[in-house]
């Protein structure tokens, strides 16, 4: 009997494919007469283009077009309604107005791609420049507007009697105040973008990298003026997305335009500089957090302003307060508000945790302050100040263990020894230290997916969902939850994703892919299994004929009734079925009255050179509570690959936007650095198993035909760097008695003062 | 080339300095720039105006001949040419890992290799590392580990791992595999995997 492997250690289906170099990427398919394009783009952040010359690359070997903003050949429309949030607002290509340093300006198509490159640099562009708006400083601030989930980005709750936020703060016995800055970050997936466009008629196959495939085939129609059914977006081995592959950019539709005018299948890959500025980024931003406590540390006023770019052509509302500030703690008096400033740079995008990793590091480098002002321990603060219901709405948690977090993580770690005071632990050339924080991240549901379960004669099952393997763990996760469901081995289960022709799938964003999929195929599970009894009954070869479906029982593959036992394979087979299947019914939200969260707790050591300013963490634990753990070993993978993000956050990241051309000076990567191997030291990390009862509907009672072991899971693919950049700020606090409120903490900022 | 006189990190003699320094040999031979009716006369081919150079080398075990542009790269070759698409293109310009093959056994960058310079000698890419269905040691540890997320960084990761143990005598502790392998970005940060997975695959290898 095959016992599930729901939260066990799971090797990835396609982990084969990966280590062979058979996985098929984007830019690894090919068609026949494959044309190759190549992008030129803006050496000015803001103005128009007055001439483009194409004749020296038209004039080169193997040119086959040169297309030159503002261009008229290529067909590219407005994206309206729904989708219009989807992509960028200017049509590529189509007018001579540039908008940011790095815009598409001119694409050049030959015959091979080192063809269309060498004639790429032979374009030359002239403008009419304009002086860019680039400073969050000086431009005006307004609004953020509505946060992602649609709350209001300011807020303000006053105890009663309690005139403002600053009338709370200046009534508290101890008040922290500190202001964060951080650069521009990239998600610097290693795989660039790369387009395959083929056309048949009016129906176009794109082989893209994309995190949502249903919505951004659906704004692809859209830019293309074709119908939605015309695209088939096919995305099953994508190379990192970290939130750069959610939005539909200029790459994707220029290539199928292109290919389109051209008649032929067209190839379009990005180099890495220019993903730094076409496929997004984190914005820059500024952060205030005040927070007024009793000398005991209780919290009685929390205020977390911020001041982010927002770019023109398309931008992510930085609102990095919303699920940190609003959520943490438990206060009186609450205030949160976030501005942004209109700048001329590339477009902006939401990059793992991407409110919340900024925002936790302002607010828990302010709880540590906190904690250094009041003289409690920074675990104990926190235990001190923990909400039970969610502060910005008064709702309950669905379920929360974050007390469970702390108590273990410290108990792992070794907290218990520390010396809070900075600087008391030095050996010969480092001074050592340790840090916590908190990591929060909000677990939506999205509506509208859909799951089918097929089962086939030969006893093995196809679960097919049209979401995206990100290098998540997707694809193992849905064999998983299917095999759980029908209770099969998973090796006899194959998960079909990535392709659009599929049912509807979870955005692989958001740390939502999971909590959204599994309820969907333990639905469909549930359908085919309630269909394959009333084949039984129905089907003249089968044994059951003319009985009703009451008398049978599904069991592990097997059906039982009656005297008699066949596995479904062999019910197919006897009456000559290939196989059937069933879709779930498409999912919905959660039911109201409650907010959902994962949480967690990150435990840091580093040391600091004395004589260099240099850190490296050492240590690093980190306790989350995410639901139920589908496949440990995948799991496991994506907690550590998010703490790592943070160390990048804390460390290393960082792009700075030049003031007076708008350029973003880093586009390799050589000077945008992300963590290496020597970097990371083994990260500790436990996942506390607590299934959510309430995020994916009912748990399963064990009643019923279909396995339910995969319900009340929750995404986990962002709680990792929430939180943990902080954790590593305040150690370095604790090393060196030197608080670094401008991340990443490089070693200039901290040598003056060793 | 004259592989005695290079020494250094690129041990393998295939650098891309090394081709614009030691190979003017090959260039002189057929020339880098000639006319359309010149190049057809001559006895190395042109295609578009450039003199075509034929590369013999084993990759992955089996002969092959292929005439490339001299500018081609080891990368590119492979990937566009030789339909070995294992070999993933990061960032071009060695600083990623992600295009990591052998040559010759020693690990290079083959998006800073130039494939005119692999004549006579062996390239070996992910694709040539398993033995039919049975994978490799490297590969079999990073599956079981889960030394790999995305898997787009994992085969030049695999092929860095194999040459530090295989060439390089491995390493004798965590430490030293994290810092001879911080050459190959992971950005879904499977490092500590890696390690695990290297420390293990390195037992059976030796
Ligand atoms: S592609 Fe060669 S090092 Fe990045
Ligand atoms: S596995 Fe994705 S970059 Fe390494």
């Amino acid at each position: 009997m095959p016992r599930s492997q729901v939260g066990r250690d799971t090797d990835r289906v396609d982990g084969r494919l990966k280590v062979t170099g058979a996985a098929e990427y984007s830019g690894d398919y090919r068609a026949a007469d494959l044309a190759h394009a190549h992008l030129v783009t803006s050496t000015i952040a803001r103005g128009t283009i007055t001439s483009i010359d194409p004749a020296a690359a038209l004039a080169s070997p193997g040119v086959l077009r040169v297309y030159a903003a503002p261009e008229s050949r290529l067909a590219l429309y407005e994206v309206t309604g729904q989708a219009a949030g989807f992509t960028e607002n200017y049509l590529p290509l189509k007018s001579d107005v540039v908008r940011f340093h790095g815009q598409a300006v001119a694409m050049v198509v030959a015959e091979t791609p080192e063809q269309a490159r060498d004639a790429a640099a032979l374009v030359t562009v002239t403008y009419d420049a304009q002086p860019p708006r680039t400073s969050i400083a000086d431009e005006p601030h307004v609004p953020a507007g509505p946060t992602i989930s649609g709350a209001p980005s300011s807020l303000e709750i006053l105890a009663p009697g309690v005139g403002s936020i600053d009338a709370a703060l200046a009534a508290s016995d101890v008040v922290v105040e500190a202001e964060f800055h951080q650069n521009v970050q990239h998600h610097v997936g290693m795989e660039p973008h790369a387009i395959l466009a083929v056309w048949d008629g009016d129906q176009v196959t794109i082989h893209a990298g994309a995190q949502i495939p249903g919505p951004y085939a659906l704004a692809m129609a859209q830019r293309l003026g074709i119908l939605p059914q015309s695209v088939r977006l096919i995305t099953r081995y994508v190379g990192g997305g970290f939130g750069a592959r959610v939005v539909l950019w200029s790459d994707t539709p220029l290539a199928a335009a292109a290919a389109r005018e051209l008649g032929r299948p067209v190839r379009l890959v990005l180099t890495r500089e220019q993903m730094f500025t076409l496929t997004g980024h984190r914005s820059h931003l500024t952060q205030t957090v005040r927070l007024g406590a009793s000398r005991q540390g209780v919290l009685n006023a929390v205020s977390h302003r911020s001041v982010a770019e927002r770019p023109t052509t398309i931008a992510f509302t930085m609102t990095p307060a919303h699920s940190t500030s609003d959520a943490l703690y438990r206060t009186p008096n609450l205030h949160v508000d976030a501005q942004v400033a209109v700048l001329d740079i590339p477009g902006s995008r939401a990059m793992r945790g991407p409110n919340e990793a900024p925002g936790a590091f302002a607010l828990e480098t302010a709880m540590d302050e906190l904690a250094v002002a009041t003289g409690v321990d920074p675990v104990t603060l926190r235990l001190r100040n923990q909400a039970t219901a969610h502060p910005a709405t008064g709702l309950p948690w669905s379920s929360k263990h974050l007390d469970e977090c702390y108590r273990l993580g410290a108990e792992r770690f070794g907290w218990a020894g520390r010396s809070a005071t900075p600087r008391t632990r030095v050996d010969g050339q480092w001074l050592y230290g340790t840090g916590m924080a908190t990591a929060i991240y909000p677990a939506h549901r999205r509506a509208g997916v859909v799951a089918r379960v097929r089962l086939l004669d030969d006893d093995t099952a196809v679960v097919s969902t049209a979401t995206s393997d990100l290098g998540t763990g997707s694809a193992t996760m849905v064999a998983i939850s299917g095999a759980d469901a029908l209770g099969i081995p998973v090796q006899r289960v194959t998960p079909e994703i990535g392709d659009t022709l599929l049912p509807p799938g979870a955005p692989a964003v958001g740390s939502s892919g999971t909590h959204a999929t599994v309820p969907m195929v333990v639905d469909a599970a549930r359908n085919v299994i309630a269909e394959l009894k009333r084949l039984a009954v129905t089907a003249d070869r089968s044994p059951w004929h003319g009985a009703a479906v009451e008398d049978l029982r599904y069991e592990r593959g097997i059906l039982h009734g009656l005297g008699h036992s066949l596995t479904f394979g062999r019910l197919l087979t006897t009456i000559g079925s290939p196989g059937i299947y069933k879709e779930s019914a498409p999912g919905g939200q959660p039911v109201p009255g409650y907010v959902h969260h994962s949480f967690g707790a990150h435990f840091c050591e580093v040391r600091v050179n004395r004589f260099t300013g240099e850190t490296r963490v050492t240590r690093f634990t980190t306790v989350a509570d995410v639901g139920r753990v589908i496949n440990a070993k995948a799991a496991r993978s994506q907690l550590v690959g998010g703490v790592i993000f943070g160390i990048g956050h804390a460390l290393l990241e960082e792009n700075h936007l030049e003031l007076d051309t708008g350029r973003l000076a880093s586009s390799t990567l050589a000077d945008y650095l992300v963590p290496v191997n020597a970097d990371v030291p083994d990260i500790d990390v436990v996942m506390l198993d607590r299934p959510d009862p309430v995020l994916t509907g009912p748990l399963g009672d064990g009643s019923e035909d279909v396995g339910t072991g995969s319900l009340g899971a929750r995404g986990l693919g962002e709680i990792g760097t929430v939180g943990s950049a902080a954790a590593i700020g305040n150690a370095v606090y604790n090393a060196t008695g030197i608080r670094v409120r401008d991340v990443p903490i490089t070693l200039d900022k901290l040598i003056d003062h060793l | 080339m004259n592989q005695e006189h290079d020494a250094g990190p690129g041990r393998s003699g295939v650098s891309r300095r090394n081709f614009l320094g030691g190979g003017l040999v090959a260039a002189a031979v057929t020339p880098l720039l000639t006319g359309q009716a010149e190049a057809k006369a001559a006895a190395a081919p042109t295609v578009d105006g450039v003199a075509q150079v034929t590369v013999r080398a084993a990759v992955n075990g089996s002969p092959v001949t292929v005439r490339v542009d001299p500018r081609a790269t080891l990368l590119d070759t492979l990937r566009e040419r030789l339909d070995l698409k294992g070999t993933k293109k990061g960032c071009d310009r060695g600083q990623c890992g992600a295009c990591t093959v052998h040559v010759d056994g020693r690990r290079v960058l083959s998006c800073l290799t130039l494939a005119a310079t692999t004549t006579g000698r062996e390239v070996t890419t992910i694709e040539g590392l398993a033995d039919g269905d049975r994978l490799h040691p490297m590969q079999q540890a990073f599956v079981e580990h889960d030394g790999l997320q995305c898997g787009f960084c994992t085969p030049g990761q695999i092929m860095s791992a194999v040459a530090m143990v295989d060439d390089e005598g491995g390493a004798d502790s965590d430490d030293e595999i994290r810092e001879r392998m911080s050459g190959n970005i992971c950005r879904c940060s499977a490092y500590p995997r890696i390690v695990d997975a290297i420390r293990d695959a390195q037992q059976v290898m030796r």
